[in-house]
């Protein structure tokens, strides 16, 4: 009785009445010295000098995890990710609010920490099972086990110090999956490591899933999120700003990585010679539009404002899928066309058009005003304008390449004329990512 | 594996916080034996490597040690003391458990940082790896040094091993305190490894390990501004009660100090011992359990 109540005590049952994770009011804060005083002698003469700012890794996040749910936390670098799954995994105390975890943790944030170089993998095996949290009996148990998947036999009684950065980390990973705990706690492990390698891992992680423990991965794959779990987390510089279904989140994200992805306005006060002052999309016939079918041809019309007497510039547009990925970049330059000069406050309008032969999917347009080499930047709008390309038939992907297809030898059947079968339309997009991600 | 502060026992009750808190270390602590198993041995294997002479080096420093100051202290300075390279190893080997114990543990948090930010354990293994392993050394390094002892002192060595057992005990758990503060404390002050050199310069010295307490007081008297530094020093009383069964009690008679046989340590040096070992075990893990809430942002 004293026994069970001890372990109890120490958490390592599991009560299913409540939730796995509970994480409330959650405040974490990291003093950022400007010039940290770390010795007696920097102490004593800047004891008053010292100066820090406080710097809110997590700020007030909330939210509750039930046993046996898969959550993805996903947000930019330095978003609170890992602080995160730091205070989850009790590596951090919270400065405010709670965290409280129900059930037994591991948590692999990093594999293979805690080797030492000079010991064997075999005495590597034990060390680094017992840091986490193995004991021997376990490891003796699934010994061979982890020597298979590491794939290690012949360098068993070799100085992991001479193995190669590969066989280090597959031997952290063998190790690390041996550990049966109720809830998983991974961050980007799944990064490093070759294709068959993660491969692997995935297969361990699903399996994990399917076992109904509960799971939390921190990444920035977003198709490992969209394959391995059924919720995500936003995080936005420490606040909460997404809590809910996968499509939704990962959605939300792209556009923000988009968005943070554009070049920044210069702040030099040389560039302020020029001012975007409108940018719209105009469909052929000059009505405004935003949402349009593929390879509809459009007009991106720009409005400039020269602040001082500008020289000749030059005028660039650059469209991007939501992600950020670069899709095509023109300078009015590359086409013989120079802007200006323009006298102090003279307008000009720069019409664009262009044929937009992509597929479904959301689009963002940059626009930039540079001198005539290019060189220097004078005006910058991020994320300008944006259009949606609906779906439509007859092509599934990123790029329209306006293929046709035949029948040359054999019988076929011409569909969709309301005489046939029901599939005429490509396939949604998410199914097909998510089978690109199964194959 | 949970957040202690929001177990409620089976029953309903929430004891109070600290010593919720306290008592949940503890069992963690209990929980991580594996793992503290698996750092000595590690820290043991890590040593001996690629030597080939193995445990032997760490009986080499003792040995010259003991070699150069009989030298001195018998050919040259003249410290009258029976057998003086008996009674120096006698109180060496102690010093250098505790000095090696405390020189391991400044760097393990601070040179662990990559563990100590990844993975959660309790963070005491890391400085009471380095106690247990010397430990082991030092046990080793007695079982080859009690012949000699035997040969000089008599039989009373070995029928007063208990007494050196309890000596032992007591030291370690003095020694873990100490181990835990230091290295909690150079996580925010990294100029204690600097200073850390002449510390255990000055206190050993200032630790009656060279020469006999009693030859001190009888000198200089026992009113002594230094008598008094001699014993409130922590070190002088472990030193003391180590030494009485191993070597024997020295005191002081008319022209000078005579050593006794081996014999039981008295009970007020034990119990003065016991004081300071429980004190500083207390204070040292609970200053290490309240730094180690900020060691992953530290390093």
């Amino acid at each position: 009785m004293v026994g069970r109540r001890l372990e109890r005590f120490a958490g390592v049952t599991v009560d299913p009445g409540r939730p796995a994770i509970v994480v409330d009011q959650l405040t974490e804060t990291f003093r950022l010295h400007h010039e940290r005083p770390s010795g007696i002698k920097e102490r004593l003469t800047r004891l008053r000098r010292s100066s820090y700012t406080d710097f809110d890794a997590l700020c007030e996040v909330s939210f509750t995890i039930e046993h046996g749910e898969s959550v993805a936390v996903i947000g930019h670098n330095g978003s609170g990710k890992s602080t995160l799954l730091k205070l989850l995994a009790r590596i951090l105390p919270p400065d405010a609010g709670r965290v409280d975890i129900n059930g037994r943790v591991a948590s692999l944030l990093e594999l293979g920490a805690g080797f030492h170089g000079d010991l064997t993998g075999r005495e590597n095996i034990y060390l680094n099972g017992a840091i986490l949290g193995l004991d021997k009996a376990s490891i003796d148990e699934r010994f061979d086990e982890i020597v298979d998947v590491a794939g290690i036999r012949p360098l068993l009684d070799t100085a992991v110090r001479t193995y190669s950065s590969g066989l280090y980390v597959r031997l952290g990973f063998a190790i690390a999956v041996t550990v049966d705990p109720d809830i998983l706690l991974v961050d980007e492990v799944l990064a490093v490591g070759d294709a068959e390698f993660q491969q692997r891992s995935l297969e361990r992680m699903r399996g994990f899933r399917e076992a109904g423990k509960t799971f939390v991965l921190v990444s920035h794959d977003l198709e490992a999120v969209r394959e391995m779990c059924d919720r995500v987390i936003v995080l936005d510089r420490g606040r909460l700003a997404f809590d809910g279904p996968v499509s939704e989140g990962v959605e939300l994200y792209r556009q923000r990585v988009a968005a943070a992805a554009a070049p920044r306005a210069p702040r030099r006060d040389d560039s302020r010679r020029v001012r975007i002052e409108d940018v719209s999309l105009m469909s052929a016939d000059g009505t405004p539009v935003s949402e349009i079918p593929p390879s509809a041809t459009m007009t991106l019309r720009i409005v400039l404002r020269a602040l001082s007497e500008v020289d000749v510039c030059s005028v660039g547009v650059l469209i991007a899928r939501a992600d950020g990925t670069h899709l095509y970049e023109v300078h009015t330059t590359w086409q013989g066309v120079g802007v200006g000069p323009l006298a102090s406050d003279q307008d000009a309008t720069v019409d664009v058009r262009f044929s937009a032969h992509l597929l479904a999917g959301h689009y963002t347009i940059t626009v930039s005003v540079t001198d005539l080499t290019g060189r220097e930047t004078w005006a910058v709008a991020a994320d300008a304008a944006r259009f949606d390309i609906a779906p439509a038939p007859g092509g599934a992907g990123l790029v329209d390449l306006a293929a046709t297809t035949a029948v040359s030898d054999g019988p076929a059947v011409r569909l969709g004329d309301g005489t046939g079968g029901s599939v005429t339309g490509p396939i949604p997009l998410p199914r097909l990512q998510r089978r690109r991600a199964q194959g | 594996m949970t957040s202690p502060d929001n177990v409620a026992l089976p029953d309903g009750s929430v004891p109070g916080r600290r010593f919720r808190t306290g008592t949940a270390k503890l069992i963690e602590l209990w929980r991580a034996r594996e793992l503290l198993g698996q750092l000595v041995r590690k820290e043991l294997k890590v040593r001996y490597k690629n030597s080939t002479l193995g445990f032997f080096w760490s009986m080499l420093t003792p040995a010259l040690m003991t070699v150069v100051f009989s030298v001195i202290f018998t050919q040259v300075v003249i410290i009258d003391v029976e057998d003086f390279a008996a009674f120096f190893i006698a109180g060496y080997l102690l010093w250098q458990f505790f000095q090696n114990s405390c020189q391991g543990a400044i760097h393990s948090i601070v040179g662990n940082g990559d563990l100590v930010k990844k993975v959660y354990f309790p963070r005491e293994v890391l400085p009471l790896s380095h106690v247990l392993s010397q430990l082991i050394h030092l046990l080793l390094a007695l079982a080859v040094i009690s012949p000699y002892l035997i040969y000089q002192r008599g039989f009373g060595v070995l029928l007063h091993l208990p007494a050196t057992l309890l000596a032992v005990g007591l030291l370690t758990v003095f020694t873990a305190g100490v181990a835990m503060w230091f290295a909690a404390t150079n996580v925010v002050f990294r100029d204690l490894q600097e200073l850390f050199v002449v510390i255990f310069l000055v206190w050993f010295y200032a630790t009656p390990v060279l020469y006999p307490l009693a030859l001190v007081r009888d000198q200089l008297g026992a009113g002594s501004w230094l008598v008094t530094a001699l014993q409130i020093n922590p070190m002088t009383w472990f030193v003391e009660v180590f030494r009485t069964p191993l070597y024997g009690a020295v005191v002081a008679v008319p022209g000078g100090v005579e050593s006794g046989l081996p014999a039981w340590p008295p009970l007020v040096s034990l119990g003065i011992v016991t004081v300071w070992a429980v004190a500083v075990l207390v204070i040292g893990y609970a200053l290490f359990l309240r730094g180690s809430r900020t060691f992953a942002k530290e390093i």
